[in-house]
């Protein structure tokens, strides 16, 4: 009897082998789970969407995928757990995600060193191109509007509208300061000094004093780097002093947790985004709107750019396998660094995204500025 | 001048929040000589609670009943919040005459309630719309919401109701006994333990109205307690821990203080002179602005 149990435990176990030959396993990290959960579950909703399509379409190199999610509480020591875990254990043959900088700034050095590839889709301030310096042989690639691109849009979208005197408010984190940095950097490079540069802390609720200063210092635009809650309490700061200044700023502006916690008083705020849902024109855009309805029955998407993003990382990763026509991390990365495909996704059409000196697929001419208009993110007029 | 009014109100609003947590603080100091340190997390768990009874969390829109719910709901709860925290945090520790178990007692206890927030509810920040609305009416072109409004009157109800509270009735007078002298008021047959005991449920239950009152001016978050506790801690230092008055005047001195700095030095040292005032108070006047002097027999 107990043989009998043995050989049918050796029997399953190789089956199970068998069964795991023509799979293909992806990891997927992000916050699912508290503040940030709005970013991870879109974007893992996205790649779910974009696994779902591959796999019906007969998956990768004849395989089908495998998602193996994480979430890692936008935790930054859970991030290198998750990231250990997905590499050593699960020997997953590329990672996608996370959301927050920390995490990621927390977590890239194992796929640096493992040489598997990572496609960061949502983080717009962990390190991709600085990590050049560290690892000549940079596995970590990005799809997302890094700070940099996005603090140019910002004041290019001031100073186009005839702004000269911007007042910069950002909060005093890493990602705040980062921004205020590159956006300081930018106005200089298009000859415009701020008037006013102050900063909030996280859960400060009331902005009046800094809004106060600035408006004292004559400013006519507001430009602002933060995250969702404290955004919020600028916007009703502005309206308890009944100032009606226009306000553009990172890209956090478009999430829920602005958005609901601003209510009216967000309307006309501008941000730069990769994908705005009301805005959607090509097919490949119209039908994501729709699979992702149909799928998850949400609408408007919790955080579009985050779900277009994850989808986008998918597909380009896809194509970086088919064209290696291995599993092989040194060969996916070398792929994704010289695609031959052309490929039309729902943040926009990508011919050679990457290169050798540079695994960033957003640039600048991606980015449009979205604004928010009673609950919803619609293009900027 | 319409900038230092508005400064001023903003200010002192700020100053009232931390003056009516620290009056909690105050209350049970006042009976027992201890501080229940988890009171700032009381205050969340109020504002969450009052927020849960009243708004839908995915929408942000109103569940539709009446503001009585939440209101309910927070005085329950600050007064289970009390008596757990008596119970399980002070009475063991006050058993065990150790001079300071309470203080990692009650710090563990808020810790645990700031846990328990986010696993449960969540880790996320929330709008909370104010009852009153939330459109500021102007004074000489000064913003105030009327939730502030709210705030004030519902905070100095509280403040006087209970100084009133303890000159004027035979209970309040008990509380008071016990505070001067615990045993001979053990031996003049006031029930010690019942009083210490309500003085941590009355204190609690301040704490959770504190936080609906507070919540529609901030938002609801697990952590939205923390700081507030922290700086309220330094108003009972300011102001003196038993004295009613002196922890409204230490309350708006680091109110004030913080927007006066935000606007005219930097907002980065925005904390820095309440702090200032906190360590000049304790080098020069120990016992408060307004404390008594306390003579420790030894």
């Amino acid at each position: 009897m107990k043989h009998n149990l043995f050989f049918a435990l050796i029997l399953c176990s190789t089956f199970a082998n068998f069964a795991k030959a023509d799979e293909m396993k992806i990891g997927v990290y992000g916050p699912f789970s508290g503040g940030s959960a709005p970013m991870g579950v879109s974007m893992r909703h996205g790649v779910e969407i974009a696994i779902a399509e591959i796999n019906a379409a007969g998956g990768i190199l004849k395989k089908q995928i495998k998602m193996i999610d994480r979430d890692d509480e936008a935790k930054n020591e859970r991030g290198g757990q998750i990231m250990q875990e997905l590499l050593e254990k699960e020997n997953v043959v590329a990672v996608l995600g996370p959301i927050n900088t920390g995490v990621a700034d927390a977590s890239t050095q194992y796929s640096n060193k493992k040489k598997v590839p990572q496609i960061i889709n949502v983080s717009a301030g962990a390190k991709v191109n600085e990590l050049f310096k560290t690892n000549p042989e940079n596995f970590v690639f990005r799809i997302a509007a890094n700070d940099n691109i996005q603090s140019k849009v910002i004041t290019n979208g001031a100073v186009k509208k005839g702004y000269k005197k911007p007042a910069l408010l950002c909060d005093d984190t890493n990602y705040g300061q980062n921004g205020r940095e590159k956006m300081e950097a930018a106005l200089l490079s298009l000859g415009v000094k701020p008037v006013y540069v102050g900063k909030f802390k996280i859960k400060d609720t009331d902005m009046s004093a800094q809004l106060q200063e600035a408006k004292a210092a004559g400013a006519d635009v507001l430009l602002v780097y933060g995250i969702g809650p404290e955004l919020a309490a600028v916007s009703s700061s502005l309206v308890r002093l009944d100032w009606k200044v226009e306000m553009i700023g990172s890209w956090t502006l478009s999430m829920s947790n602005y958005i609901t916690n601003a209510g009216k008083n967000g309307n006309g705020t501008k941000m730069p985004q990769t994908f705005i849902e009301s805005a959607a024109t090509t097919p490949k855009q119209l039908k994501f709107i729709a699979d992702y309805k149909k799928k998850y029955n949400e609408s408007p998407i919790a955080s579009a750019v985050s779900a277009a993003q994850g989808y986008d990382s998918m597909y380009l990763l896809k194509l970086a396998i088919e064209q290696a026509k291995s599993t092989d991390g040194t060969k996916i990365k070398a792929a994704l660094e010289n695609l031959t495909a052309k490929y039309e996704g729902v943040t926009g059409s990508y011919t050679k995204p990457f290169s050798t000196t540079d695994h960033e697929a957003i640039k600048e001419s991606n980015v449009v500025l979205g604004m928010v208009e009673n609950g919803a993110v619609v293009k900027a007029k | 001048m319409n900038q230092i009014f508005q400064i001023i109100v903003s200010g002192s609003i700020q100053g009232i929040i931390y003056a009516l947590i620290a009056f909690g603080y105050n209350l049970t100091f006042s009976t027992s000589k201890t501080i229940n340190f988890s009171l700032g997390n009381v205050m969340m768990l109020g504002g969450v609670i009052g927020f849960s009874l009243y708004v839908d969390i995915h929408s942000g829109n109103l569940l539709g009943h009446s503001y009585l719910f939440p209101i309910i709901g927070v005085l329950v709860a600050g007064m289970i919040a009390g008596t757990a925290i008596h119970k399980f945090a002070i009475e063991p520790s006050l058993k065990l005459k150790s001079e300071f178990t309470w203080v990692l007692a009650t710090l563990a206890v808020g810790i645990i309630i700031k846990n328990a927030v986010e696993q449960i509810w969540s880790t996320g920040d929330f709008r909370f719309p104010s009852p009153l609305g939330d459109v500021p009416f102007r004074i000489f072109g000064t913003g105030i919401y009327p939730q502030e409004i709210l705030l004030v009157v519902v905070a100095t109800i509280i403040v006087f109701g209970v100084e009133s509270f303890k000159k004027y009735t035979i209970y309040g007078k008990a509380i008071q006994a016990v505070s001067e002298d615990k045993e001979t008021a053990s031996l003049m047959g006031i029930p010690q333990h019942q009083v210490v005991r309500i003085s941590f449920i009355l204190s609690a239950t301040i704490a959770t109205i504190a936080g609906l009152l507070v919540a529609p001016l901030t938002f609801v978050s697990a952590s939205m307690g923390s700081s507030l506790g922290i700086k309220a801690y330094a108003v009972s230092i300011i102001g003196g821990l038993e004295s009613g008055k002196g922890l409204v005047v230490g309350g708006l001195i680091l109110g004030i203080s913080e927007f006066f700095t935000a606007r005219y030095i930097s907002s980065g040292y925005k904390e820095l002179p309440g702090f200032i005032i906190l360590i000049l108070v304790i080098l020069i006047k120990p016992n408060g602005l307004f404390g008594k002097t306390m003579i420790k027999k030894v």
